[in-house]
């Protein structure tokens, strides 16, 4: 058999079309640190922390928003109040994988996943 | 194998967008486009079943070689983590499901005398499929017989039973799944228009197999990489939803040497036997660059196969590599072509840039010349690529670069036979 008889991606082209409108849910929970940079999940496990020279907890978890886990990366669009519905096991760990093609990426010295 | 000029469609773009491929158009390959339908390469059906036969060849060569890796212990020589050879073995007897892979080979037609040659066996996470599966399809089903050399009496035809045989592959293995089957890839979005590319690349491509899963009646559900959670008390990974649902099957397009460096690799393999990882991770023994010197010890002078061999450091490399004057330098582990060098006696070395410089390197004979030249005149590279879908050598995506080495910038050229 060499040829497909009928060829058909209707989630494909949904989920393209999608991309190219820029419609994406997110729901994301990280911690962050008073600069709204993303720390790891566990400096948020102790609810009583030191807070800033202005009164801002060191770490607290931020809410929704857009951008990704990576550690460092600055957090936007999201809050410091759970969006309604969503909430997370704080036990859950995230952004355990995809960290070694994060951040520094280099267009030209291609390090894409895929290959 | 011929490469014949054409003339785009109008509107090839959106044409291609509504099939699924944003990314045709990368600003870093201006003003080339990324799915360039200005050209296609035309094949004999003669050809065509050189390539399938090559393709299936090479895969029983290639089973063969994991099995002497296994048997040999072989593992440090691949730089395999030590950690993760009981999942490998555990994971090679047990034969879990495995879906794809992609046989880059370089050829340059019938004509040419020659046989195809293996450059490398993307076994693991090889991308450029929906334009191979779907997209070129769309485009030849179009052109039909508007195509140089076909005719009332030869419509043409095109290597491509991709699309059926990945739904055929899942429905095959749907009992060894726990529906929902979780289908990952990284995600994020970037400023940079290259980096952004290879976002989309990356999530369209899992985004399409998932399309088949489902097309096969499985139960789907989408995850980034990174959205993944693992929770130690519970000793899972788990989702991304409010419930935390347990991942038991999860088709990831991210790579298992990748996966075991990071936070949680340790996890992942102390899981591996409760889980469904989709490719399975022993493809570690065949995404890895090692596997083409094992192939050509173990077949040495196959007619498919380039002489390879492992550099050793600190070993007189003399013996093996005197007889490689020409040679290609790839590290183990190198994606869309970074750290490759060619080197040449009395000429400059070509180099690529990237992450892998540290190694270890396999060193692998250049193979003979593929070239063809497009209308201004310019020299055109193709490598073809051929995809495995369970056992079975199923179709054809050809990408074409303006130099030897086939990177993140070299286009998609659609193919058809007659």
């Amino acid at each position: 058999m060499k040829r497909s008889v009928h060829v058909s991606a209707p989630l494909l082209a949904a989920v393209a079309l999608a991309l190219n409108t820029g419609c994406r849910q997110t729901q994301m929970a990280r911690c962050v640190d008073d600069q709204n940079h993303v720390v790891p999940d566990s400096f948020c496990d102790n609810p009583h922390q030191t807070t800033n020279y202005s009164g801002v907890p060191m770490y607290r978890p931020y809410y929704g928003g857009i951008g990704n886990y990576y550690i460092g990366s600055t957090v936007s669009g999201g809050g410091f109040t759970p969006m309604s519905g969503a909430s997370y096991s704080t036990s859950t760990s995230r952004g355990g994988f995809g960290s070694s093609f994060g951040g520094g990426r280099g267009g030209s010295s291609g390090s894409g996943s895929g290959s | 194998m011929q490469r014949v000029s054409l003339n785009p469609r109008p509107n090839w773009q959106s044409k291609v967008e509504q099939q699924g491929l944003t990314f045709h158009s990368p600003t870093a390959m201006a003003p080339h486009p990324y799915w360039d339908e200005s050209a296609a390469y035309h094949f004999t059906a003669a050809e065509i079943d050189t390539l399938e036969a090559a393709g299936n060849q090479l895969q029983t060569m290639c089973l063969a070689a994991a099995q002497h890796v296994i048997d040999r212990q072989r593992y440090a020589e691949l730089a395999i983590p030590p950690e993760a050879i009981p999942l490998i073995e555990w994971a090679w007897n047990q034969e879990p499901p495995a879906i794809y892979g992609r046989f880059d080979l370089s050829w340059a037609g019938a004509s040419s005398g020659k046989p195809p040659k293996l450059l490398e066996y993307n076994a693991d996470t090889p991308t450029a499929l929906l334009e191979a599966a779907v997209v070129q399809w769309a485009w030849m089903e179009e052109l039909g017989r508007s195509l140089p050399g076909t005719s009332l009496l030869h419509a043409p035809d095109q290597f491509n039973s991709i699309h059926d045989r990945l739904i055929a592959k899942w429905k095959d293995v749907a009992d060894y799944l726990t529906q929902p089957v979780y289908f990952a890839a990284l995600e994020w979005s970037d400023p940079d228009a290259q980096i952004a590319k290879e976002a989309a690349e990356d999530h369209l491509t899992v985004t399409y197999l998932r399309d088949t899963a489902q097309q096969a009646g499985l139960q789907t559900r989408h995850i980034a990489i990174q959205d993944i959670g693992w929770n130690p008390d519970r000793h899972c990974f788990v989702d991304a939803e409010i419930s935390e649902n347990q991942i038991h099957s999860l088709f990831k397009l991210y790579p298992w040497e990748a996966m075991l460096a990071e936070e949680f690799g340790p996890a992942a393999l102390a899981t591996c036997r409760n889980m469904t990882w989709i490719e399975p991770i022993w493809k570690l023994l065949l995404s890895n660059k090692g596997i083409l010197p094992i192939l050509w010890e173990l077949y040495p002078n196959h007619e498919l196969l380039l002489p390879a061999f492992l550099e050793r450091p600190g070993e007189d490399q003399s013996s093996s590599f005197q007889r490689l004057f020409s040679y290609v330098r790839k590290p183990l582990h190198s994606r869309e072509g970074a750290n490759i060098s060619i080197i040449r006696p009395n000429a400059q070395t070509i180099e690529t840039s990237g992450p892998y410089s540290a190694g270890p390197f396999i060193r692998q004979a250049i193979a003979p010349e593929a070239v063809f030249a497009d209308a201004a005149g310019n020299d055109r590279y193709p490598i073809l690529g051929l995809w495995m879908i369970d056992q079975d050598c199923s179709g054809l995506g050809i990408r074409e670069s303006a130099g030897p080495i086939t990177d993140n910038l070299s286009s998609f050229i659609p193919h058809y036979f007659c």
